[in-house]
């Protein structure tokens, strides 16, 4: 172990996926080599709501599983509260936990009440705060009365409720939460980010590391963010300082039809244009695909001149929003992704 | 804490796998089957006892008991392969990273899978015992009860400790269910289940003596029905205590062999 003042460390951190496969029966086996995660460093202050945001695909989950011991590193180092999550693997399992979205990692024909006693037994709760314990958490989570049901019986959100119960079982000094809301309800979704932030952060000091796509979810609930894309880690720090790198504060949002790939290119050479980046829009108006645009521009003054371009190339603006950077404009300028 | 687990293992085991009325009624109805199916194999050679030789000795065993012992022992066995896919089916429903995710020391929770499923045997032995005892006149013939208890605890440590084996394995490979099932053939014709090791190709018998289930059949065999006594049974006892430490020993070896590999070749979800 090794002191310090941080509730998780990752440090170069990488991990590569091999997959082998054979053309036919007696073929030659050949190596495909993924890296999930490239050269990731990053570090959470104790009692921080930390986000990791990015697209299905870049590397979350991974970090997560490799902090929580259930994945190896291939290269780097990682560390919870000052143990490495290799080398100490027994001592960080105690002082963390994990909370995963979607309805698995729960024992559905156990009642909530059972599935909370069998983990507590797994973590070595002391006997006597057992039961006081599993009644607390609970309460907590308002499935005191369907407490004694079995888990088959529950809805999507009672088992997800029932998972954060489970996550705090052991009363973990560092939590991490993996798309805790996915395929929830937007009632849920909020009630469940609510619980998060007031009682597991801001009444109980826990360090959550929250792993999420939703931009907004993060915009809502942490303090600092870092974007991965691709197994990198593009960009870490609080939002507003996120939003100062961007070369404008002002992006005008434009959904259009009939965008050829001439006035697309022409748009980025206008003066007052910084970037634009085109996103898929599902969606079609009067038999039209429509694209939408995301400007980076200098100032307001920037929308009759970019309308103006756009009406000159023939194309049919269905729609524009001017407003400040929201984290999607941030994630789409660190990472160039949609 | 090791027993804790045990104990919560066991507990979790019974509810989620075994506790419906459906599979109760199973579990009694089965060995009747496969009982019936081994008795009336023998019927047509109109014997109404069998041979065994051990030991350069000769023991006539009642036809009936030497089937039904054979059951008894082998129904375990199959218990025992099914707790050998307790890890895989925990991987299957998303359970398995929440286990592994715990202090929980992994010795432990494979004894408590593997215990679970040596408790849900009850059952089935209660459904062997009343559909053969109670119907069919087996000759039973004790001489030394320690030796009968000696035998019958050693055989199920030892097959206990190879289901925590097959467990293990299956943490290290999905097809780890797949080589418990592949075996469970070949086992139950080498062991001597259904007829005497001496009627085998003795080119065979190298692999007949690996097995704990052979030495498990003769030692019960020949104390519940031959009145053996200590000393007769004094090899089968040795062996079957060896092969209990010995997979234990490859168990505890195994689990964390299979849960480094797994976490270093990014496995352990894949099903």
């Amino acid at each position: 172990m090794k002191p310090t003042s941080l509730a998780v460390e990752a440090q170069q951190l990488c991990r590569d996926y091999v997959s082998t496969k054979r053309e036919h029966l007696l073929g030659k086996k050949t190596m495909t080599v993924i890296r999930a995660l490239d050269h990731v460093d990053f570090e959470i202050r104790e009692g921080e709501l930390f986000g990791l945001l990015g697209p299905n695909g870049a590397g979350k989950t991974t970090t997560v599983k490799i902090l929580c011991t259930l994945l190896e590193p291939t290269s780097g180092h990682a560390f919870v509260k000052g143990y490495d999550v290799v080398k100490n693997a027994g001592q960080v399992r105690k002082i963390v936990n994990m909370v995963a979205g979607g309805e698995r990692m729960l024992y559905y024909r156990l009642t909530g009440r059972e599935n909370l006693k069998y983990f507590a037994e797994l973590y070595d709760v002391p006997k006597r705060e057992v039961n006081a314990r599993v009644d607390r958490l609970l309460e907590l989570v308002g499935l005191s009365e369907r407490a004694d049901d079995e888990v088959e019986k529950y809805s999507k959100g009672m088992r997800q409720r029932l998972q954060i119960c489970r996550g705090l079982i052991n009363d973990p000094e560092v939590i991490f939460l993996d798309e805790p809301t996915l395929g929830l309800d937007v009632n849920i979704a909020k009630d469940i980010r609510k619980f998060i932030r007031e009682k597991i952060v801001a009444e109980q000091g826990k360090t959550v590391l929250l792993t999420t796509h939703y931009m907004y979810e993060a915009e809502e609930m942490c303090e600092r963010i870092g974007f991965l894309s691709k197994g990198k880690l593009v960009a870490v720090g609080r939002p507003e300082e996120l939003k100062r790198k961007m070369p404008s504060g002002f992006s005008i949002e434009i959904l259009v039809t009939r965008l050829t790939d001439e006035a697309h290119e022409g748009l980025k050479h206008l003066k007052p244009v910084k970037k634009v980046i085109t996103t898929d829009y599902e969606g079609e108006t009067e038999g039209e695909k429509i694209d939408r645009l995301i400007i980076n521009v200098d100032s307001d003054k920037a929308v009759p001149e970019v309308l103006n371009y756009m009406s000159s190339r023939h194309c049919r603006v269905v729609s524009v929003n001017l407003r400040g950077p929201t984290l999607e404009d941030l994630f789409i300028f660190y990472t160039g992704e949609a | 804490m090791f027993f804790r687990v045990i104990l919560a293992e066991i507990r979790k085991s019974l509810k989620q796998y075994f506790f419906s009325s459906r599979t109760m009624v199973w579990a009694l109805l089965l060995p009747l089957g496969n009982g019936l199916y081994l008795y009336f194999l023998y019927l047509p050679f109109a014997v109404k006892s069998v041979n065994l030789e051990f030991n350069s000795a000769n023991f006539s065993l009642d036809l009936v008991g030497f089937t039904l012992i054979g059951q008894l022992l082998y129904s375990f066995f199959t218990m025992m392969l099914l707790a050998g896919s307790a890890l895989d089916v925990e991987r299957q429903q998303g359970t398995l990273e929440t286990v592994l995710l715990s202090p929980a020391n992994r010795l432990a929770v494979l004894l408590g899978g593997a215990l679970a499923n040596a408790l849900n045997y009850i059952w089935l032995l209660i459904g062997i015992l009343l559909s053969w005892v109670a119907f069919l006149n087996v000759n039973i013939l004790i001489n030394d009860l320690l030796a009968l208890l000696a035998s019958i605890s050693l055989s199920y440590l030892s097959l206990i400790a190879i289901g925590m084996c097959l467990e293990a394995l299956s943490l290290h490979s999905r097809r780890g269910g797949m080589y418990g099932t592949t075996l469970q053939e070949p086992i139950m014709f080498l062991s001597g289940l259904i007829f005497p090791l001496q009627s085998m190709p003795r080119a065979l018998l190298p692999l007949s003596y690996l097995l704990p289930l052979t030495f498990g059949l003769i030692s019960v065999r020949l104390t519940l029905l031959a009145g053996a006594s200590m000393v007769d049974v004094a090899i089968p006892l040795a062996v079957l205590a060896s092969m209990a430490v010995i997979f234990f020993t490859l168990a505890t070896w195994m689990i964390g062999h299979a849960e480094r590999s797994a976490k270093a070749k990014a496995t352990l979800t894949q099903f």
